[in-house]
């Protein structure tokens, strides 16, 4: 009983994805760090650009990363072949982002969440397959009755479960959420939210959870980590960085959430300047420095700074704090 | 939630698949339906004139008794300046076009949709080395490959048929290969690796039959245009050689006496026509049926 | 003058498709003030687009048809106006922005050129004169002047809905619908674009129509708002009536709905079910299937708009009972 309480599930080392493009380097993940504890949930937040999206592919090698560590389950699968990383995918799933995209159009309800059980032969017998499907459509919720249908005959929410179905159909260990409500209608959103919560507590699942969308994730994660242009820049407990975020931009995100609250209780906003630089060529200096408020002259002739902790779980990239 | 039961029957709950889709919304519109009846009417004329009409008495047999006949009850479409009976020559010439116009584009489209999936699905070097080479095809006249394949290899139907595979592959390696690279880019396919599904099964089993449906409208087209260049080419005597019925070749054979005696030209050229026209209705409904900005 | 910029009175629009007629909206009502802004608000389907252009008489006919109703415009009906005045009030008295900035401009026109269009459209004024003004339309939106001779393709996101913004503004319309202008956009910038815009908006003594899905947006910058289901208003209010006196059970549901308010950990309370088919509409209240507090007069018969205090005004019938209240104004 007590062994399971800290074990960690994922450990990924600097992790650093570069791409070669026509204008240069571009620094799309560079030297990400963080560790995940079996059925937690760690949220990844930042704005498009910041690298969260490569990052969650990075971590189930559908990108090579360039440079770094990965480490599942005490395996260490940075150099995996795609051969080797076959069998890893029964024990590490992702849900996508788009579900008008995200799944063949020409495949029926009952062929996108059977794929999966069928491709790594989890079960034998179409009798066997058909059973586990009904179940697996149970479990997230969606009516038997679509058994046949096609993705063009279901709403969005309807499609995102198909989604989830088809993750879960293999009894993973992890799964890594890429935007999974951001395309859907709100009240369809907290739907799917429920549910996401409700299968962690049955399986124990571990997740990881990208968005963009603060409000989200402070609901949805136990640890949460900040990106911005490739860079993890905070990194506390869910709590604790909504109570006390430290780096600049962390409070300018938390800052720029339009809160639904009319009234004489609402907090002042505090706005930030500019737009996101570009993540190509880099040079080794605070990449935040042409938005910040709070820079000063050893910020701009400092190198840039390193993830170090500065109250107990509570991670920040900043010279100033 | 209602699914309580045993898995039973699940037939009894239906879905409907983008094909049949598609299929409905074809049906909805009454020039492709004209046109696709007109087709399935020439197939089945095609197949039944080796039935109706004997080839040496019929077709090719010269009576000189009944030459330029005009039309009328005996001859329906009249006779030619061999007394061959046009009608009879029109239906059993249908085949010729037929299975030049399906069987060039069957061959164009199994290579092309090959070379096309390569260039698309790998790009880099492969996709220039592909695309290169399709060029400088693209660029060569389709008459002028068709000379040198029948110099090569003689006037038949075959050749004909190799020489204009050869332009309809090069125009399918170019759909597929941009239908491949947009498919290439869709998170389902990101979700058929994420599943752990290899390269080899990707392509076959989600790449390849997402690209049908640009495909299929060109195939349609393609066939059309490929009767047309089938006749011109045996119009100007580099394709089916007489005394073969070819409606082409019908049309090249009538010119010296289209004022004496018109209907040696009208009736195969109105032949050659209806079809394109069909195909044509066909390939504009298709493409209507399938375009998703059109749908509610 | 009236007081009312806008007014539009039981507007019934249907869509005939092959596959049946959608009932897209329903016998809408509602009025924005002079220098004032609603926001309207609902999810996808509920006919927040299409109000936008009805107001604009830009409904795509076929299929769309404006069944019934009218659209006045300070004092004018926009539906009864012949093309002509239709070309001289689009643009000048009412001006539109979409949601995606990307596909909003045209990528072979400069950006100061795509200003100075919709200038010379309406006003009197030579090329030079135009694009002169274009510029200062730029700069009042906080992009450099010289930017003017640039292509949409080399600015980002926030800066292209910036310059969406100068095109709107830049014959000082009296109305702007704005149809979610920064749902597009990342949080940080969003909160730039919407203070650009109150800004803007109270300076030029303009009123806003602000579509969005965005409860946390309607707050930051609407002084009315107007919450839309299946193609009709269920809830109407200054923002302050709304937000803090929700009457019905759909604002109610939408409330419940948002992870922000939330300790995490706590459940969220999702509406149940989804909206209905518009081809489809259910007898009597739209949202009776998924109401928690539905009875069975509600599938009867379709609730009726009531005052219930200032500005603010409910369709709802649960409210026949006077001692009816929801659950989240319930508690204290």
């Amino acid at each position: 009983m007590a062994e399971n309480e800290k074990k960690i599930l994922l450990e990924v080392d600097h992790l650093t994805k570069y791409f070669n493009t026509p204008k240069g380097l571009l620094h799309a993940v560079d030297g990400v760090s963080f560790q995940i504890e079996q059925g937690k949930t760690l949220g990844i937040v930042g704005e498009s650009g910041c690298g969260k999206s490569t990052t969650g592919r990075s971590i189930l090698k559908l990108i090579e990363p360039t440079s770094g560590k990965i480490i599942f389950d005490g395996e260490d699968i940075t150099k995996y072949s795609k051969t080797r990383m076959r069998r890893l995918r029964t024990e590490m799933t992702m849900i996508f982002q788009d579900p008008f995209s995200s799944l063949d159009p020409r495949q029926s309800v009952m062929e996108l969440i059977s794929e999966p059980i069928r491709e790594h032969r989890l079960l034998r017998g179409n009798d066997a397959i058909q059973k586990r499907t009904l179940e697996l459509m149970d479990t997230v919720g969606l009516a038997q009755r679509f058994v046949n249908s096609y993705p063009h005959e279901l709403d969005g929410g309807r499609r995102q479960r198909i989604g989830i179905a088809r993750a879960l159909a293999v009894n993973p260990k992890l799964i890594v959420c890429d935007e999974p409500v951001s395309a859907l209608d709100v009240s369809i959103q907290a739907q799917i939210l429920n549910l996401l919560k409700q299968l962690q507590k049955d399986h124990g699942l571990t997740y990881i959870f990208i968005t963009h969308d603060l409000s989200v994730v402070k609901y949805f994660s136990d640890d949460i980590a900040v990106m911005y242009l490739g860079q993890m820049v905070e990194k506390a407990n869910s709590d604790e960085l909504f109570r006390q975020p430290m780096h600049p931009y962390t409070q300018a995100l938390l800052s720029a959430i339009p809160l639904p609250i009319v009234g004489k209780n609402k907090p002042e906003r505090k706005l930030i300047r500019g737009e996101i630089t570009s993540p190509v060529n880099l040079p080794d200096q605070c990449r935040f420095l042409k938005r910040c408020d709070a820079c000063t002259k050893d910020c701009e002739t400092g190198k840039n700074p390193e993830l170090r902790e500065v109250a107990p779980g509570h991670f920040v990239a900043c010279h100033c704090v | 939630m209602e699914n309580t039961n045993k898995t039973g029957n699940i037939r009894q709950f239906k879905g409907r698949s983008l094909g049949q889709e598609t299929w409905r919304r074809l049906l909805k519109n009454r020039g492709a339906v004209v046109g696709m009846i007109f087709m399935v009417l020439l197939v089945i004329v095609a197949i039944l004139a080796e039935f109706i009409y004997n080839y040496d008495t019929d077709i090719v047999a010269q009576n000189s008794k009944a030459i330029f006949a005009s039309p009328s009850a005996a001859h329906i479409f009249g006779t030619d300046q061999f007394g061959r009976d046009i009608f009879a020559r029109i239906l059993y010439g249908a085949r010729y076009s037929l299975l030049i116009g399906v069987g060039s584009v069957a061959f164009g489209l199994v290579v092309g949709m090959i070379l096309g999936a390569l260039a698309g699905f790998y790009g880099g070097v492969i996709d220039n080395l592909v695309m290169r080479a399709n060029d400088i095809l693209y660029a060569i006249p389709n008459i002028m490959i068709a000379v040198v394949i029948v110099s090569l290899l003689g006037t038949t139907p075959f050749s004909l048929l190799l020489a204009l595979s050869i332009s309809a592959a090069s125009s399918f390696a170019r759909i597929v290969r941009a239908a491949v690279m947009q498919i290439r880019g869709q998170e389902y396919i990101e979700s058929a690796y994420a599943m752990g599904l290899p390269t080899w099964k990707v392509i076959l089993k989600h790449i390849i039959p997402n690209c049908l449906s640009p495909i299929i409208v060109q195939v349609t087209l393609a066939i059309g245009s490929n009767i047309i260049a089938a006749s011109s080419l045996s119009f100007l005597g580099v394709g089916v050689a007489p005394p073969m019925p070819e409606w082409g070749a019908m049309l090249s054979d009538g010119r010296p006496y289209i004022r004496s005696a018109p209907w040696l030209c009208i009736f195969p050229g109105l032949a050659i026509m209806v079809t394109v026209l069909a195909l044509n209705l066909m390939g504009d409904g298709l493409r209507d049926a399938l375009d998703p900005k059109l749908k509610k | 003058m009236s007081e009312n910029i806008l007014e539009v009175r039981d507007l019934v629009v249907h869509f005939e498709t092959d596959d049946g007629v959608v009932k897209a909206i329903n016998g809408l009502n509602f009025s924005i003030g002079r220098e004032k802004t609603l926001g309207l608000v609902g999810e996808t389907g509920a006919g927040k687009t299409t109000t936008a252009l009805s107001i604009l008489n830009l409904v795509p006919n076929p299929p769309g048809k404006i069944k019934s109703g009218s659209i006045l415009l300070d004092g004018r009906d926009v539906l009864q106006m012949s093309d002509k005045e239709l070309e001289q009030m689009r643009g000048n008295d009412v001006a539109m922005i979409f949601q995606d900035p990307m596909t909003a401009l045209n990528p072979v026109m400069t950006v100061g050129d795509q200003i100075a269009e919709s200038i010379q459209l309406h006003q009197f004024v030579s090329p030079k004169d135009a694009f002169e003004k274009a510029k200062e339309m730029l700069q009042m939106v906080g992009i450099a002047e010289s930017r003017a001779y640039d292509y949409p393709h080399q600015f980002s996101g926030g800066m292209r809905q910036r310059v969406v913004i100068a095109i709107a503004l830049a014959c000082e319309p009296k109305l702007l619908l704005s149809d979610e202008p920064t749902t597009a956009l990342d949080v940080t910038i969003q909160a730039q674009v919407l203070e650009l815009m109150k800004e803007l908006i109270r300076k030029r003594h303009m009123s806003m129509l602000l579509i969005t899905h965005d409860l946390g947006v309607v707050a930051e910058s609407c002084d009315d708002v107007a919450v839309m289901y299946a193609g009709k208003i269920v809830e109407i209010g200054s923002a302050d009536e709304v937000f803090n006196q929700t009457r019905h059970p759909y604002t109610e549901g939408l409330f419940n709905s948002l992870p922000n308010l939330r300790e995490r950990g706590e459940e969220l309370i999702p509406i149940k079910g989804l909206m209905p088919d518009p081809m489809n509409l259910p007898e009597g209240c739209s949202f009776a299937p998924r109401c928690p507090y539905a009875t069975e007069a509600c599938e009867k018969q379709p609730p009726e708009l009531r005052h219930m205090g200032g500005t603010h005004y409910v369709a709802c019938d649960a409210y026949n009972d006077p001692d009816f209240c929801l659950r989240r104004n319930s508690h204290g």
